[in-house]
């Protein structure tokens, strides 16, 4: 196997007429360039023509996009919402923090009419949640746990002890036994690692 | 005058031991060679040093040296926009900020940012954002931080440089690298990448075509981003000088590019082929 | 997992290692970062230092300049140091006035100027009542990781001992001093300053030279000051948990060794920088 191809942004890396454009890269006049400074990557997917894209280590997913999974902490609730930090999207950890809203209606899929913010979130959990809309000019990114698979993954009691998920709306403390109301997840295998 | 309660008392007043020197101020030589060996005339540029990824908290950074001028640039971003407006929902932000330590300069510089600094900013601004491919970051912006270290001259040009160099490893995406390039025009003759001395020394010849240009350059595309010039210059004068200056980014580009190419090698193997 | 662990509960991930006594990076607690020297690069400055310690790394450059003496102290020039945190060194720090850790930085600096007697200011007299050097201390953060007192002052120290004022003479007729830029000589160093600084986690385990992430956790954190003398110059611990006595003893012995270390490094590079003019 040959050494993988490194480029700078600039670099002119084929015609249209060879690749499909992937990520990493641009086209102009009928060419694809780099604009970023990585490795030449050829993928087949089936298709013609291989898709070429420039990939750097981890960081290929800068920013939360529409749809994407998203693990945050939760920072503060009132009422009406429960905003939170986004630390990772899908599973590569963010540098910044970007803020997030989960608005009352968008915690669980039915019955939105009777959610309790402070029975679903508490400042602290790590929740995960999925982004629905990159919010206008006044809000945050919009996101929803309205799903399964979405929701509280790591909670911690009044007592300082990490719960343990009982249903899919309680979690019990092992010290104390105490119940408390969360908005709890179904985790799924592959975010495990996340 | 106001107190600065914030920083530790200083004399009010104090003066540079240069101002009460016994050497006359140096001056230009109007011919002959320049005082570090270059010739005039030529695009000879100083060589330059450059490292990626020296500072751990960045997303990006680099560090230029050429000759006696020393720069750092570091990336922050794309990171929340602390205000927003309308435009900030599709296209991202680019902030900038030159600053001059204050150690830097033959004379010592201001705590506070002075005017030419904010000059240098925005220009140093103005250069780099048509090289930056903004839309891909809505929402956020991009922060990119100079520090002028030791200025021995052409400080812009070597900015415009290294904050290329800092949002590339930063892995912002970019439609080309941005080379930045200066001269000074003294007379008939020019000097390509002045010293500090060249660019502010008074000169001994004629008083025609007497200024300095910067131009900030895309290789790739063949474009020019950014560009300054301030003196007096004839128009044929002006458009040789352009000309000199995209040479001058041409003889950094092969440097430039290994310095990142190196940097990328280091940060991570190449992916497996799968 | 680690990755996630680290983010979500970084505290916790903290505790896991110390109680196996050693640390994310894998030094031992009372273990330092790798500290460089660099000495003299900046010409511009009368005297300068670069000072890394594991990635935290500071610049200090030392312009000098005339003025004249206070009516209260005519015999004693001035040093005025001031530490920079510019938003270069890191994204927790915004453009602007000095913030509230720069502040507290540049007077910690001069406290310890001033307690330590590293240079008499009656050295800086050059005409009583009339002229003396005021020395423009600038120590700026480039890349912030923790453990930026110690930083500061190995690089204060270092570019002190790198200063070289010009000669000035004062011509008796004019009242002008007449100053001469080739003739340059080295500043008398009294003391040899060195700090050590130490984070405190869950009230008894003691870490030294903590990284930013060490000191965002730790309860609370404080640094000692000793000279070559053994003697205690400053100790400086601005709140947090409470500390014994017998902790602090163990702390300023280390911080004793530590002085020993910085010093022999700095008059290696001092050698080494001497030997190739």
């Amino acid at each position: 196997m040959s050494p993988m191809k490194l480029c700078v942004p600039g670099d002119k890396l084929c015609s249209t007429e060879d690749c499909i454009p992937g990520t990493g890269v641009y086209l102009r006049h009928g060419y694809i360039y780099s604009s970023l400074a990585g490795y030449v990557l050829r993928k087949n997917e089936g298709e013609e023509l291989p898709v070429i894209s420039v990939v750097r280590e981890t960081e290929t997913q800068l920013l939360p996009d529409v749809g994407a999974i998203v693990t945050c902490k939760v920072t503060s609730i009132n009422p009406r919402f429960a905003k939170v930090h986004i630390l990772y999207v899908g599973s590569t950890p963010l540098k910044d923090r970007f803020r997030g809203t989960i608005r009352k209606e968008d915690v669980r899929a039915t019955e939105k009419d009777k959610v309790e913010t402070y029975k679903s979130f508490r400042p602290g959990d790590i929740v995960l949640a999925k982004v629905i809309s990159l919010g206008d000019v006044q809000s945050n990114y919009l996101l929803t746990t309205a799903e399964n698979e979405l929701g509280v993954v790591v909670a911690h009691s009044e007592a300082g002890a990490q719960m343990v998920p009982i249903s899919w709306c309680e979690m019990q403390c092992p010290r104390t036994h105490a119940k408390e109301f969360r908005k709890v997840a179904r985790v799924q295998p592959e975010y495990l690692q996340a | 005058m106001p107190t600065d309660n914030k920083r530790v008392r200083r004399p009010e007043v104090s003066q540079s031991p240069s101002v009460f020197a016994c050497r006359p101020a140096a001056v230009l030589p109007a011919a002959g060679p320049r005082a570090d060996g270059r010739r005039r005339d030529q695009v000879d540029v100083r060589p330059v040093f450059v490292r990626c990824g020296l500072v751990s908290q960045a997303k990006g950074s680099a560090y230029i040296e050429a000759g006696n001028s020393k720069l750092m640039c570091c990336v922050y971003g794309p990171r929340e926009t602390d205000r927003k407006d309308e435009t900030d929902m599709k296209c991202g932000r680019l902030i900038t900020d030159m600053r001059f330590a204050p150690f830097s300069c033959p004379e010592r510089g201001s705590w506070i940012q002075g005017s030419e600094e904010k000059d240098l900013s925005l220009m140093l601004q103005e250069s780099l954002r048509p090289a930056v491919c903004l839309h891909r970051y809505p929402r956020s912006q991009v922060e990119v931080n100079v520090m002028v270290l030791e200025n021995s001259g052409s400080v812009l040009s070597h900015a415009i440089t290294c904050a290329s160099l800092a949002l590339a490893d930063a892995g912002i995406e970019m439609y080309d690298l941005v080379l930045g390039c200066s001269i000074r025009q003294d007379g008939a003759s020019y000097m390509v990448d002045p010293t500090y001395l060249e660019e502010n020394g008074c000169s001994s010849g004629s008083e025609d075509n007497q200024g300095r240009l910067t131009v900030a350059f895309l290789p790739s595309l063949n474009q020019i981003s950014g560009l300054q010039s301030d003196g007096e210059m004839a128009e044929e004068t002006l458009t040789a000088g352009v000309r000199t200056c995209i040479e001058g980014c041409y003889k950094l580009y092969p440097v430039i590019q290994q310095a990142l190419a190196k940097a990328t090698r280091k940060a991570a193997p190449p992916p497996s082929e799968s | 997992m680690a990755a996630g662990f680290k983010t979500a509960e970084p505290l916790e991930y903290h505790r896991s290692f110390l109680k196996e006594n050693c640390r994310p990076d894998g030094r031992e607690l009372a273990e330092f970062r790798t500290t460089t020297l660099n000495i003299g690069s900046i010409s511009t400055a009368d005297g300068s230092a670069l000072v890394k310690v594991g990635n935290t790394t500071v610049i200090c450059g030392i312009k000098a300049e005339l003025t004249n003496p206070t009516v209260e102290a005519p015999s004693k020039g001035y040093i005025v140091p001031n530490v920079d945190l510019p938003p270069l060194c890191s994204s927790r720090f915004r453009p602007g006035p000095p913030g509230e850790q720069a502040q507290a930085a540049s007077q910690f600096i001069a406290d310890v100027i001033e307690s330590s007697d590293v240079i008499q200011t009656e050295d800086l007299c050059i005409e009583r009542g009339k002229l003396c050097w005021v020395l423009y201390c600038d120590i700026m953060c480039l890349d912030y990781d923790g453990n930026l007192l110690d930083a500061c002052i190995i690089a204060l120290l270092a570019a002190l001992k790198n200063t070289q004022l010009p000669e000035v003479t004062i011509k008796p007729e004019a009242c002008t001093p007449e100053v001469n830029l080739e003739k340059r000589n080295g500043l008398l160093i009294h003391k040899h300053p060195v700090g050590t600084s130490f984070c405190v986690f869950d009230n008894s385990i003691l870490i030294v030279d903590p990284t930013a992430e060490e000191e965002g956790l730790s309860s609370a954190h404080f640094t000692v000051v000793t000279d070559e003398g053994d003697r205690l110059c400053s100790v400086h611990k601005p709140g947090g948990t409470a500390l014994s006595g017998e902790k602090l003893q163990e702390c300023i012995s280390r911080a004793t060794a530590r002085q020993r270390e910085i010093q022999k490094l700095i008059d290696k590079v001092i050698q080494s920088v001497k030997a190739a003019e």
